[in-house]
């Protein structure tokens, strides 16, 4: 049972060599159009170096030992990357701790606001969290 | 998030019709009351709601109506309710919801239509309006808007509403976890001891998994509030246009209460752009002004209909 009490679990980028094997891609969380507010964008293309490697394998992070994929989407028309997926890494056939997924997306939500800053703060995305009584907040 | 199967409401208990619009499943009901006109007749009233509800919202509106003789129409928009649920964002363009009520409106053959639209009812429906001008013979409004500026302080704030649907947030909180017919709704009526004990679980439900409540976040990012990522500025510029031209019989509703579309800024640019439209009539609510006031909308809905229809 995942304690939402604890602090928000710390998040790195891992090099794409590091994608642990035999593990399955669970996709999470899915979201068509980065360019909605293109800061987003710019701080994953950034942040994985897509300006160097746009096609090259899914970005990984590393939330305190369990990894994430994130899959780039490219759209026609579009700035890259448009959208992105990203998947649980998860061992075999063994089921995901939902729970913890749950928090260790929120754990990404606060990388990626902290990243982007400007008017985008951790502050206002724990606020948001709040209201709405998003277990991770 | 409630569990389960979406439930009997015994509180909406009108045979589910369906139809297809620009390929999509619609569900819809079609009550005729006692002297209302024939099937095929002009002469209906046509219920449409927004963003995350369906058309459960209208059902205690319906009432006073049906009473009064009326036939009353009411879709569930594409993308909710027992409506078809697209995944996909490019479905859930305005100028597509838009489309699909035109489409609606051309398989039913409606005609002498009083036209109520709440939230993104407005919009969709108003330029459905300003495509079938002769199938529509008056107008109500409530807690909506249909042009590109000013946005509304609310719409303007990063935290909640910008948070609520950025990038990768809106669809975790109102993807993932159904922020918005949840604690969205509750927190935007005025008794939310009755809404989250009568209703909340039927919104709920509706929406019951993360894909089902696309359009709840793509909804709020339609909204155009002058950024140069906003992608409908041009079509409420239209839409501005038409509706300032239009001179149909018509009345301004709202939520005494309103937080979200508040009525000193909202009501009163509608009666800016009609002059001769009457109103406000102030009832308790706040945005879904429906589950507070629902019986006292359907009667003054009634009484307009009787003058503007008849």
């Amino acid at each position: 049972m995942s304690d939402p009490t604890r602090p928000p679990a710390t998040v790195t980028v891992l090099p794409p060599g590091r994608r642990p094997t035999d593990h399955r891609a669970v996709p999470l969380l899915t979201e068509p159009d980065l360019q909605h507010y293109p800061e987003f964008a710019t701080f994953l293309r950034d942040a994985f170096g897509l300006d160097r490697d746009p096609l090259g394998a899914p970005g990984l992070l590393d939330v305190e030992g369990r990894v994430y994929a994130l899959v780039f989407l490219g759209r026609s028309g579009r700035p890259f990357p448009s959208g992105v997926e990203i998947h649980a890494l998860v061992p075999g056939l063994e089921p995901i701790d939902d729970e913890r997924a749950d928090l260790d997306l929120w754990a990404i939500l606060r990388w990626i606001v902290a990243g982007v800053g400007g008017e985008w703060t951790l502050e206002g995305l724990t606020t948001t969290g709040r209201i709405y009584r998003v277990p991770g907040a | 998030m409630s569990e389960g199967p979406a439930p009997a409401t015994p509180d909406y208990p009108y045979a589910p019709r369906f139809l297809r619009v620009n390929g999509r499943r619609m569900h819809y009901v079609d009550e005729t009351g006692p002297g209302a006109p024939a099937p095929g007749a002009p002469g209906a009233v046509l219920l449409l709601h927004g963003n995350p509800t369906w058309g459960y919202l209208w059902r205690d509106v319906m009432p006073p109506l049906l009473r009064a003789g009326h036939r009353v129409v009411v879709p569930d928009q594409i993308g909710f309710g027992r409506s078809e649920k697209p995944h996909e964002s490019a479905a859930h363009t305005l100028d597509n919801h838009a489309a699909n009520v035109v489409a609606l409106l051309d398989a039913l053959d409606l005609s002498r239509v009083l036209l109520v639209c709440h939230d993104w009812g407005g919009p969709t429906g108003l330029a459905a309006a300003a495509t079938r001008p002769d199938r529509i013979a008056a107008v109500a409004v409530m807690s909506t808007w249909a042009w590109a500026t000013p946005a509304s302080p609310f719409h303007r704030t990063v935290t909640p509403w910008r948070f609520m649907h950025a990038p990768l947030v809106g669809p975790y909180v109102l993807g993932r976890h159904g922020a918005m017919p949840g604690r969205g709704m509750y927190l935007s009526v005025v008794d939310r001891a009755r809404f989250a004990r009568d209703a909340q679980a039927t919104y709920e439900r509706a929406l019951p998994d993360p894909g089902d409540r696309a359009l709840t976040w793509q909804w709020p990012r339609s909204i155009p509030i002058g950024r140069e990522s906003d992608t409908t500025t041009e079509r409420f510029a239209w839409l501005e246009t038409q509706v300032a031209a239009m001179r149909l019989p018509s009345t301004i509703i709202w939520g005494r209460e309103d937080d979200v579309f508040e009525p000193e800024v909202f009501a009163a640019r509608w009666h800016e752009l009609w002059p001769h439209a009457e109103g406000t009539h102030l009832v308790t609510g706040r945005h879904f002004l429906q589950e507070d006031s629902g019986e006292r909308i359907g009667e003054i809905l009634a009484e307009f209909a009787e003058r503007s229809l008849r």
